[in-house]
């Protein structure tokens, strides 16, 4: 019963619906991306221009939506509680993770036994999102600086000439979808690790019970089972009551 | 005079109507709004009268000097090679070619005197061709012309021309980026001459022209628009006209059709390649460089390295500021489609570099992940427990809210009480 209480507060509708659109657009961007890098299957190059084209768009548009709605939308700073703060704060440093890089480090590593008490992105995490975030919009721009459509507008070409080259250019576009990869790979991992409980909120907004937080003590204050003991005992009045009238 | 002119093109086995097509297309590589072939045809009229009283100013030919320097000759080649009077060879008759060590027909004292004179008579009105890499090492060594180190730093005869022309054309890659010369390890110090007059302070316009061999109808186009306006093309950043390289090789390409219908040749000598199926599986470099061949053509328009059937080597795709970003280092290995990555002295493709972090990767997050459940972290093993407070809380003693005492028992008691109720 370790797990903490995750309610709908902690990853809001839109947020859910922005962390789709970059899995799924990510998913084909990369694919497309390494069919156009070299092309492993015949005949479908131009599909896989035009997807990744309209994928890089996407993920560019839904990346800066998702940081327009940060300033919109409110969400909760940790699991386990109900309460909300508007979303950017929990992209700053906060209260709840102060001090604690250290303990996530080693709790990772094993050095540390137990969980760290953090906010609900702990700071190894909301500094790879952070960064990730960052680096959705520069793979973005050095994608517009390969598209031939692009390549010339000075915003872009200015860049292309600072680099070297657009050989250059494209082995960093090429070198970064690993980074997303590997950064997919640790974040997937890090999601799973700790049960299903998280990925069935992120995915289909199904809140899970466990342990609750209290923003005023900093610490867990209690249990939360989603009124699964009461509807328990309803039940068990029931088969109770069903058992008498038998 | 525009008779002696015809009866000159003519004499040369050149009809009145192929000198205007000629002039034509001409005007349009120029691609100035408002310059049409006849003003082309005009200025050469005028400009290039051999053997009369005409040209600009009383039978003043432009005057260019042709400084071959670490080449293959391929440009003058490239240049020169017509076994009969062609446009090309009639533009270079037309200008005075004061200088040219493979094409003058003066050699030795007579013509080193007459490279001499032309920078004494025109300082600041001839056109300097150079063809070449600059050879810099052994205090310009590398490279000596009648006996003298010619591309010396600081001081050199080629820092003199540089200096008192009107303008420096580089005709082919090793003069735009010292191409095949200043590939790795680069002996002989070689760079392009725009790097060459950065590095010892001399600011004449350049007008970057790369592929390899230089395109005789962009050298041509340059140097007409030259004698025509007495204006140079409107540059990039590279100093590159941005009417002959502001397009990918890739855009213009003949085979573009195949690429996007994902026909490719995977390997030469197969089917495909006798389909003429586009060759970006070969590692054409088409997409990253930007040049005119696909539509000037070479060989007056016969061919060009696509449509014979080779990729695209990127030939024009150096950066002339840097020597180590000439064309090959930055497109080698040819046949692959990313140049190899430098790590210290090791050359290796982008792709097996990431693909072994990656694995890496894995093997470490699968380790880790046995780690976890061994530590009893994972779902089915009951989870992690929490730290009752915070490390750095508890060493200072810090509390926080109004439940200042707050330990774990409060949610040791809370799990105990409801855990009957189960998981839901």
């Amino acid at each position: 019963m370790a797990e903490i209480a995750h309610y709908k507060e902690m990853h809001p509708l839109a947020f859910r619906i922005t962390h789709w659109v970059n899995l799924v657009a990510m998913i084909l961007l990369i694919l497309s991306g390494i069919e156009i890098h070299y092309p492993v299957l015949g005949g479908v190059m131009g599909l896989a221009r035009g997807l990744h084209i309209f994928c890089g768009i996407v993920l560019v548009v839904n990346c800066i939506a998702r940081i327009v709605l940060a300033f919109v939308i409110k969400s909760s700073p940790m699991g386990g509680t109900r309460e909300t703060v508007t979303d950017f704060w929990n992209w700053l440093p906060q209260k709840y993770n102060r001090h604690q890089l250290g303990a996530w480090i080693k709790y990772y590593l094993f050095i540390k036994k137990d969980h760290p008490l953090s906010a609900k992105l702990g700071v190894p995490q909301k500094l790879s999102y952070l960064l990730i975030g960052i680096l959705i919009l520069f793979m973005g721009y050095t994608g517009f600086c390969l598209w031939d459509v692009t390549m010339n507008v000075p915003f872009f070409a200015g860049f292309t000439f600072a680099v070297g080259g657009l050989m250059k250019l494209r082995i960093i576009h090429y070198f970064m979808m690993y980074i997303f990869i590997w950064f997919t790979m640790i974040h997937g991992y890090l999601a799973l690790i700790d049960g299903m409980a998280l990925p069935r909120l992120m995915f289909f907004g199904k809140e899970t019970g466990g342990l609750t937080y209290s923003l005023e003590t900093w610490n867990i204050d209690g249990y939360d089972d989603l009124g699964a003991a009461e509807k328990i005992e309803i039940v068990n009045k029931e088969d109770e009551q069903a058992a008498a009238t038998a | 005079m525009k008779d002696s002119f015809i009866e000159s093109l003519e004499s040369r086995g050149l009809t009145r109507r192929a000198f205007l097509a000629f002039c034509g297309s001409i005007a349009a590589a120029i691609g100035i709004e408002g310059v049409t072939g006849i003003d082309v045809a005009e200025a050469i009229e005028e400009n290039a009268l051999i053997g009369t009283n005409g040209g600009r100013g009383e039978g003043k030919l432009a005057p260019v000097v042709w400084m071959e320097l670490g080449s293959c000759t391929g440009c003058t080649e490239s240049f020169a090679q017509a076994d009969d009077p062609d446009p090309a060879t009639l533009i270079l008759e037309y200008i005075a070619l004061n200088y040219s060590e493979t094409l003058s027909a003066a050699a030795g004292y007579s013509l080193e005197e007459s490279r001499e004179q032309t920078i004494k008579a025109f300082p600041g009105k001839y056109v300097l061709v150079v063809e070449g890499a600059v050879m810099t090492r052994w205090n310009g060594d590398a490279l000596r012309i009648a006996g003298e180190a010619t591309c010396a730093p600081g001081e050199s005869p080629l820092l003199d021309v540089c200096k008192n022309a009107a303008a420096v054309i580089a005709a082919g890659s090793c003069a735009v980026d010292g191409g095949f010369c200043a590939a790795e390890p680069n002996p002989g110090g070689a760079c392009g001459i725009q790097k060459y007059m950065a590095d010892n302070g001399v600011n004449t316009p350049v007008v970057n022209l790369p592929t390899c061999p230089c395109n005789p109808a962009t050298l041509v186009a340059v140097i007409v628009q030259y004698l025509l306006l007495g204006t140079l093309p409107q540059l990039n950043e590279y100093n590159m006209p941005e009417v002959y390289y502001g397009e990918t090789i890739h855009d213009n390409c003949q085979r573009r059709g195949h690429f996007e219908n994902g026909e490719f040749v995977y390997e030469f000598g197969s089917e495909e390649e006798a389909k003429g199926y586009c060759l970006y599986a070969m590692g054409c470099k088409g997409p990253q460089t930007k040049a005119n061949c696909g539509t000037i053509r070479w060989n007056r328009r016969v061919s060009w390295c696509v449509d014979a059937g080779a990729p695209c080597i990127g030939c024009a795709s150096g950066d002339p500021r840097v020597t180590q970003r000439n064309w090959i280092d930055f497109n080698a290995p040819f046949l692959n489609r990313m140049k190899d990555i430098h790590i210290g002295s090791l050359r290796v493709q982008p792709t097996p570099v990431a693909l072994t972090i990656t694995g890496v990767l894995a093997a470490a997050l699968i380790v880790h992940g046995i780690g976890m459940k061994a530590a009893g972290r994972t779902e089915g093993a009951g989870g992690p427990d929490w730290e009752p407070v915070r490390e750095y809380d508890k060493k200072h003693g810090i509390t926080h809210g109004s439940a200042a005492a707050a330990t774990s028992e409060p949610a040791e008691k809370a799990a105990a009480e409801v855990s009957e109720g189960g998981e839901q």
